[in-house]
């Protein structure tokens, strides 16, 4: 299981395939262009260019008004939404910047450890969900300077890891203002505990429930209890408030500082330093370490095999296809743990060079989340992001308030990715909403509402998305096949989508001009059933 | 293969008999189809028969809070903080104690926020079922969502049980005979049938095809949808027969074409609301669509609504009283939309059509936690709405609350499970045969008993 897949199967098909997984598909030329590089470098090339991570972006800049301490503008109710809208915008900006396996990675772990920024705090919201963002957003562009992930706060809370590695990750996620506020930490303490986070770093973060994927023992109710134990007694000073010493200068000139020291600390006097266990049948820590504190319980996790088929299983399901066999998990698992120790870009290039990343059952099997479908459509179009207002209306639509998962386990897909983008209203929604780019055509989300910022409407080049020496009627074969390309490839259109294609750009065009024709053909073209999958 | 035993095979079923269907080709079935959703205005059961519209109240209500053992003195040991009691001003239940599992009467009240609640109590049109729950509970949120929303415990959920009950008893029915007000679908309505007659939409507003007038365009883009999907073609029915993925997408898109139409016909019809006094909130804004919705006459007879929040966790009650908190707002949002939605259905004369049941994943444990909330936990209190409801009554026993304990799976026990209260819902007040029953709830055990919970 696993094998590389040979060199000799490459094609522009899997190409293709690859691009769209371990980022948001490219224009024509660009897949023609990595297929050229996987054929004449080795496939092996072609992975290692899509795993590349720059500087430039793990330092897209915050908003400017991020780098004070306090809101500049104030915590008043109608900034709030301000904030929450340039937080939409920010988060779809890293997302379309030039670094898609990270991007698509910190929309994993975007799903994976959910905050809710009601939750995260009343004064202190956007700065906290903010810093939150940033530490996936490090974790997503991996180790790039080859040494110890220096935790944003005081280092002397966290043990020693990488950025990009996934056991460093839950720490620092365990160590978090956003966490600490989700799942109840700070309220969690010695003899007074509350097990909303213990249970859900087993459920959701590390080992997963169920024999779906997994037929190693489900923890216990008494290993739920023992993890929220070990977790007790970690506080976090107020944004507002926290000590003198601590307050953070922003270097004359310095666009990018680096982060304010830390808001949370270790309050001894209320945390359980009892020796604990069993925990999932462990007595001490892997290393023979007696289990006390909260890093001792992930020690212990991510020794077993529930917790690598349990993240094997979520990185395969969101990377290739919604139900891998068991054996295949447990193939995957081994890599994750024992060949790379959970370092998330070595295992992510086994499974893109894998032999079953490129199966019938993989390619075009996945329904596009909504950031995907979001991110691919700008992409193609070759548009930039709409204002804020706008993109806060087109998340909300497509049923993805990046700030508002619907649960703590995120947006969650009990029948496999994508179906739960897909309710009927969502469906309906995208198959409007490109109307928006193509004709302006607001009233695709603005009905009834007062706000109306959404004229800056980025317009497409329509000469780069339809030649002008392709728009008469007898290239329209031509045409057509272009536009597949782009927006469609791997994917055949049916005789009969053809032929009405075929009728409604030639009644338009000679009716409106051949401009309206092409607007009117990709509008359609981007609305079918085939456009939701890739 | 069972995917392929759709709404077409029910359709055909309907007009050509059982066999038909197998040896249809796929255009016909099509056309039949086709036929089905342009007939979806002809009056049917869902314009003028019974309704049941599923409340749910997500992240696990603390019922114990809710319909309070005000005088039960591990209730008040294991909250100290967090207890509501006759100081609070509680709705107390003086007609009738609730019977209980310890043999003993247990005198309860209602939170004090549930004032609606305690008139439908007193006027005989609200029922209380108490320690409801299933066998081996999960404490997972999502798990025990999944098996109340599949109707299967403890098994892998495959599907839905409204969606089991469309599939097995919505013989040629309409596309929006379910119909769920919020952006992401509920496992609920899932169905084995390749088309579920039921749809899930936020705002009806938005759940239509927009195209601009003024660009000209002799047809509409309906049209051409349907024609691109493959709805109003002879010979082509735009579903994949290769990939499962895209004939699922396919079939989404045209579930969307069929239903909009209706939706937006019915909200036409529905017009303005007759009860002006309508709180200002999203479960208010979900049941003011949905009583648009039955006003209208829309062909649906199972209504979805949805509040979140009930993952009480922390300040479920705040430091200065249990007046006060998380739980506190909650059941105020709950009773005054649901309040104002009793006083539309009145208004409307459609009140002895609608029953509403409300549930949680699961209750909460008795011991408060660390942070003036409660953990997860397992039998919890499930309230039945309607004119035709056999009200003022109290369906199974209240729990015995010394059953829990702070660290394990151990939570009050439940008495009555949740299938009881399915089948009876569907049996006694949708008409479903009991013949019927082990098609819909498949599992064993099979042999619930309804309850006599329609007048």
């Amino acid at each position: 299981m696993l094998n590389p897949l040979p060199q000799e199967s490459w094609s522009r098909r899997n190409a293709t395939h690859l691009l769209q997984r371990a980022g948001y598909g490219g224009s024509p030329e660009e897949q023609e262009a990595f297929y050229q590089l996987g054929k004449e470098q080795g496939i092996e090339a072609a992975v290692d260019s899509l795993l590349e991570t720059s500087e430039d972006w793990s330092s897209l800049p915050w908003p400017d008004w991020m780098q004070s301490e306090v809101d500049p503008n104030g915590e008043t109710f109608g900034n709030q939404g301000v904030r929450r809208r340039e937080y939409v915008r920010w988060y779809f900006k890293v997302l379309l910047g030039s670094q898609p396996l990270a991007s698509k990675l910190l929309k994993f772990f975007i799903d994976h450890f959910a905050v809710d920024s009601a939750t995260v705090g009343q004064y202190y919201r956007w700065i906290g969900m903010f810093r939150y963002t940033e530490t996936l957003r490090r974790h997503a562009a991996g180790n790039l300077a080859g040494e110890d992930a220096p935790f944003a706060g005081d280092e002397r809370l966290v043990p020693p890891g990488h950025y990009g590695n996934f056991k460093t990750l839950v720490n620092h996620v365990s160590w978090s203002l956003g966490m600490i506020r989700t799942l109840d930490l700070y309220r969690s303490n010695r003899g007074n505990v509350n097990e909303n986070f213990g249970r859900e770093l087993l459920e959701l973060f590390a080992m997963g429930i169920g024999d779906e994927y997994s037929d190693d023992p489900e923890y216990t109710e008494e290993d739920v209890a023992v993890a929220a134990d070990a977790f007790t007694g970690r506080k976090f000073y107020n944004f507002r408030y926290y000590p003198d010493e601590n307050r953070y200068n922003n270097p004359a000139g310095n666009q990018n500082p680096p982060l304010p020291p830390a808001s949370v600390w270790q309050n001894r006097g209320s945390q359980d330093r009892n020796t604990k266990g069993p925990f999932y049948g462990y007595e001490t820590t892997p290393e023979g370490n007696p289990i006390i504190d909260g890093d001792d319980i992930i020690d212990v996790i991510f020794d077993t095999d529930r917790c690598a088929k349990h993240l094997s299983w979520k990185l395969w399901r969101y990377f290739a296809s919604p139900k891998p066999s068991k054996e295949l998990v447990a193939a995957l698992a081994s890599k994750l743990r024992d060949d790379h120790g959970y370092e998330i870009r070595p295992f992510l290039k086994d499974l893109f060079l894998s032999e079953e990343f490129y199966d019938e059952s993989v390619v075009n099997a996945q329904i596009k989340d909504a950031g995907d479908y979001f991110v691919c459509l700008a992409n193609q179009l070759g548009v930039t992001l709409p204002t804020r207002d706008a993109m806060e209306d087109v998340m909300q639509q497509l049923g993805y308030e990046v700030h508002l998962p619907p649960s703590i386990a995120g947006w969650p897909e009990p029948e496999g990715p994508g179906n739960t983008w897909l309710a009927t209203g969502a469906m309906v929604f995208r198959m409007n909403m490109p109307s928006v780019f193509t004709h302006h055509n607001y009233e695709v989300f603005t009905t009834g509402r007062t706000r109306n910022s959404m004229d800056d409407f980025p317009d497409v080049d329509w000469n780069v998305i339809a030649p002008k020496e392709l728009r008469r009627i007898e290239k329209f074969p031509l045409l057509l096949e272009n536009l597949r390309q782009r927006f469609i490839p791997n994917r055949e259109l049916r005789k009969s989508q053809v032929r009405t294609l075929l009728d409604r750009y030639s009644s338009v065009s000679d009716e409106l001009g051949e401009l309206e024709g092409v607007r009117e053909l990709v509008r359609l073209v981007l609305a079918l059933p085939e456009y939701q999958t890739q | 293969m069972n995917t392929k035993l759709n709404r077409r095979d029910f359709v055909s079923k309907s007009i050509w008999g059982a066999t038909a269907s197998m040896t249809l080709p796929g255009f016909i079935q099509q056309t039949l189809f086709n036929l089905d959703a342009r007939a979806q205005s002809l009056p049917s059961q869902g314009g003028d028969g019974p309704i049941i519209l599923l409340m749910e109240m997500a992240g696990g209500n603390d019922t114990l809070n809710t319909l309070i053992p005000y005088t039960n003195s591990i209730y008040r040991g294991a909250r100290p903080e967090i207890r509501l009691g006759t100081e609070h001003n509680i709705l107390q239940i003086t007609d009738q104690d609730g019977p209980s599992v310890t043999g003993k009467n247990e005198p309860l009240a209602l939170h004090p926020n549930l004032t609606r609640f305690k008139e439908m109590w007193d006027d005989g049109e609200l029922g209380i079922i108490n320690g409801v729950g299933y066998p081996n509970p999960n404490l997972s949120h999502f798990k025990s969502f999944d098996y109340w929303h599949s109707a299967e415990p403890n098994g892998v959920p495959k599907d839905g049980w409204i969606g089991r009950y469309l599939d097995n008893q919505c013989d040629g029915c309409g596309a929006t005979t379910g119909i769920y007000i919020n952006r992401r679908p509920t496992f609920a309505f899932k169905s084995n049938a390749a088309t579920s007659p039921s749809v899930t939409f936020q705002n009806p507003q938005f759940f239509n095809w927009r195209d601009k007038q003024i660009l000209g365009r002799e047809k509409s883009l309906e049209g051409l949808y349907r024609n691109l999907i493959g709805l109003d073609h002879e010979t082509d029915d735009g579903v994949s027969e290769e990939n499962d993925t895209l004939a699922y997408v396919q079939r989404s898109a045209h579930s969307a074409m069929i239903s909009t139409e209706s939706v937006q016909l019915a909200m036409e019809r529905g017009g303005n609301l007759i009860n002006p006094d309508w709180p200002s909130n999203g479960l208010a804004n979900s049941l003011k669509i949905i009583a648009q919705l039955i006003k209208g006459r829309s062909d649906t007879s199972v209504y979805y609504a949805r509040q979140g929040g009930y993952d009480t966790h922390n300040n479920q009650v705040l430091e200065d009283g249990p007046l006060s908190g998380r739980h506190f707002d909650l059941l105020q949002t709950l009773n005054g939309a649901l309040g104002a939605f009793v006083d539309e259905m009145k208004a409307q004369g459609n009140w002895d059509r609608v029953v509403i049941l409300t549930f949680s994943e699961f209750g909460r444990k008795v011991i408060q936690n660390g942070s003036y909330g409660t953990d997860h936990g397992a039998a919890e209190t499930l309230f039945l709405m309607g004119g035709q409801v056999a009200g003022n009554q109290y369906y199974g026993l209240y729990p015995d609350l010394a059953e829990d304990a702070r660290v394990s799976r151990n939570s009050m026990q439940y008495n009555v499970d949740f299938r009881t209260v399915y089948r009876s819902v569907l049996e006694k007040w949708m008409g479903v045969p009991p013949s019927a029953m082990s098609a819909i709830f498949p599992s064993p055990p099979r042999d619930f008993q309804p309850l006599d919970i329609i007048r």
